[in-house]
């Protein structure tokens, strides 16, 4: 009885959806999808992010960049790259940990066994960190 | 033996069901043992998704379930507000789908009515063109997508703080203590005997058992000679130590069910798969079968997943209901509370089947049953009293970071575990620094686990505060975390070297079958740096 009543009321609702699509016409929804989940910093990475990305989250851990470079606001280079690249959603409330002073992250690439582009993971983490 | 104890109820079984039990009995007056083999929420609960959802596929089943489900996960957003996060999923439509675009925006309407009952928003639809700039690693073949909105949560933290709130309002919760048998006199069950985690045994009388061992359910009911039978259902997961997109993404395996790709803190969950089990409970592999089968789902829609590396997998077997004749998927979600008096076990009930979004109700229903067993009349609290750590508004995490000289995003971390409680947290201790840099974790936290979260071993650790639980799986961290834990628990060096050996053998199992030519990088390093632990 549930099952029947329930892919009934779903097949008044299928009708009710064509006829509104064949009535309505469809806008742009991206600009509210973005703007909706804004604050719970759910965020796309750019197309060019997207490419580097799995190379972006290499790191394993070694912690060579740091003795190659110092810090990039007050954060070690290989928490840059092993944490904030994480990408955790609330990057934009840490923001005031990758402000400030500048690494040499073309040393610490130089540095880096897996070949991590410490320039990019720079630059994503303080793109998506600056909100 | 110990001089046995007396409560109103014992409750075996610490995962959600059982501490949300717990928690419940505990708050309506009575007094509650609650016993846990392992550790806490360290079984079904913790292998799940990590999902409070409300249940958009019972819509083709009964209304009236997907109504509940998200009825109560608005009670849990309500209650768990520091823990909880919003998930938003692209459900990506390719041209061959079981389900066209028409058909999936027309179930996102109808469970857009359900959606303000658990405080989410309503879906979107998206062309192909927006689709792929909202996830730019999307198939190029796409029709366009719908969007959905569920709710994440740390279902070992969740676990806990119902753990806590039953101690705070005068529970005894023991993790790491095996019920090895159930108390009888006649006809009726008058309490447990168990194993305690130093091999000391002890008895305790209660006037009800409550069987709420999950898929151990059978097992447990054996004991007071009840008989339930479930069709246990193994599902695993990858884990990446990353988000790898902010959204998370739905795809269609083979044999046309759904997995999805979810993204959870700092790191990202992909599964499931279901299963049929038989084997043993306590002893559950994955395959690289299982685990191509999930790859090959997502690859169709999301063509540089094999680029990513899996730390890890999880493995878990689902206490489903048992039914003939029906594909695992297709098996219902819902539970039952059963009163095993009519069996000729009187003062004995189990709680199975169920699922984690829904663990607040059966846990509710539960304590009914025992409450009119008992003719004790107190009101259910739970649907609104917040669990430790969201009673009050949270500090902004860099303003806690800055009063304890710690990184804003440890901050951050922190509080989705403690919430309004971080600060004492910090306070207790005399460390800020950092432990484990890839979650971060801070030392003063993790000894403050030992002290007053019942960590017993690192794998408890990992669970309660995310110790090795990053890309390095522990390598940088396992040893000093060791140390600051033995230190609590008066572990000697050989102990502390135990430990890590432990976890690190213990986490084998469920890494082995990922590990793809970076994985045995890392591993490689892992080993290095610990070497001398064989």
């Amino acid at each position: 009885m549930g099952r029947t009543d329930s892919l009934a009321k779903l097949g008044w609702a299928y009708g009710l959806h064509l006829a509104r699509r064949r009535l309505t016409r469809p806008r742009p929804q991206l600009p509210a999808l973005i703007e909706m989940y804004k604050p719970d910093g759910i965020r796309p990475l750019t197309p060019a992010e997207r490419e580097l990305h799995p190379r972006l989250i290499g790191c394993i851990n070694c912690g060579l960049c740091a003795l190659a470079a110092g810090r990039l606001g007050n954060t070690r280079l290989p928490d840059l790259a092993s944490s904030y690249m994480r990408l955790y959603a609330r990057l934009a409330d840490a923001s005031s940990d990758v402000e400030g002073e500048e690494a040499d992250l073309r040393a610490a690439s130089a540095a880096c066994p897996v070949g991590l582009p410490l320039t990019e993971v720079a630059a994503v983490v303080r793109r998506l960190a600056a909100g | 033996m110990s001089a046995p104890s007396a409560h109103d109820v014992c409750v075996i079984g610490g995962g959600v069901t059982g501490a949300g039990i717990a928690r419940d009995l505990s708050l309506r007056g009575l007094s509650v043992l609650l016993l846990e083999k392992g550790d806490w929420g360290a079984g079904t609960s913790g292998s799940s998704t990590w999902m409070i959802h409300g249940g958009p596929r019972y819509l083709e089943f009964d209304w009236d379930t997907t109504r509940r489900s998200c009825e109560d996960a608005g009670h849990i957003v309500t209650i768990a507000r520091h823990m909880v996060y919003r998930v938003a999923f692209l459900l990506p439509i390719l041209p061959h789908d079981r389900n066209n675009i028409e058909r999936m925006e027309t179930a996102m309407e109808v469970y857009d009515r359900f959606q303000p009952l658990k405080k989410s928003n309503p879906h979107v639809r998206l062309s192909a063109a927006e689709a792929r700039q909202a996830e730019p690693g999307l198939t190029s073949d796409l029709v366009g997508a719908v969007t959905l909105e569920e709710w994440g949560v740390d279902p070992h933290r969740l676990v806990f703080a119902n753990v806590q709130d039953a101690v705070a309002n005068g529970a005894r919760a023991l993790n790491h203590t095996r019920v090895i048998g159930v108390l009888r006199d006649g006809a009726n069950v008058i309490g447990v005997r168990y194993r305690a985690a130093d091999g000391s045994l002890s008895e305790s009388r209660a006037n009800v058992v409550v069987n709420a061992a999950g898929p151990w359910v059978p097992e447990v009911s054996r004991m007071a000679g009840a008989d339930v039978q479930l069709r246990p259902a193994k599902g695993i997961h990858l884990v990446y130590p990353h988000r790898i997109s902010n959204f998370g993404l739905s795809a269609e395996t083979v044999d046309g069910r759904d997995v999805l790709m979810v993204s959870h803190g700092g790191f990202t969950l992909l599964g499931t798969t279901d299963d049929d089990f038989y084997g043993d409970l306590d002893s559950v592999d994955v395959t690289e079968d299982e685990v191509d089968y999930l790859l090959q789902a997502f690859e169709r829609i999301f063509p540089a997943i094999r680029d990513y590396r899996p730390v890890r997998t999880t493995t878990g077997v689902r206490p489903t209901l048992f039914k003939w004749r029906r594909y695992e998927d297709e098996l219902s979600r819902r539970y039952q509370v059963i009163d095993h008096s009519a069996d000729g076990a009187e003062g004995f009930i189990t709680i199975a089947g169920g699922k984690l979004s829904m663990y607040r109700l059966m846990a509710e229903e539960t304590s009914d049953a025992v409450c009119r067993k008992l003719a004790h009349q107190a009101p259910c609290t739970t649907a609104a009293r917040p669990l430790p750590g969201s009673e009050a508004e949270l500090e902004p995490a860099a303003e806690l970071g800055q009063r304890f000289g710690i990184p804003a995003l440890a901050a951050i971390r922190l509080q989705s575990r403690h919430g309004s409680r971080a600060a004492d947290v910090l306070d207790k201790s005399d460390a800020g620094r950092i432990v484990c840099r890839c979650e971060p974790l801070t030392e003063s936290e993790l000894a403050y686990a030992a002290r007053h979260e019942q960590v017993r071993t690192l794998a408890d650790a990992f669970r309660r505060v995310g110790v090795a639980a990053g890309p390095c799986a522990g390598a940088a961290c396992l040893m000093r975390a060791a140390e600051i834990i033995g230190r609590q628990l008066g572990w000697s060096a050989s102990q502390r070297f135990d430990a890590v050996r432990e976890f690190r053998q213990g986490s084998w199992l469920g890494r082995a079958p990922v590990l793809g030519h970076s994985g045995w990088a890392q591993e490689e390093l892992a080993q290095g740096a610990l070497r001398g632990l064989r």
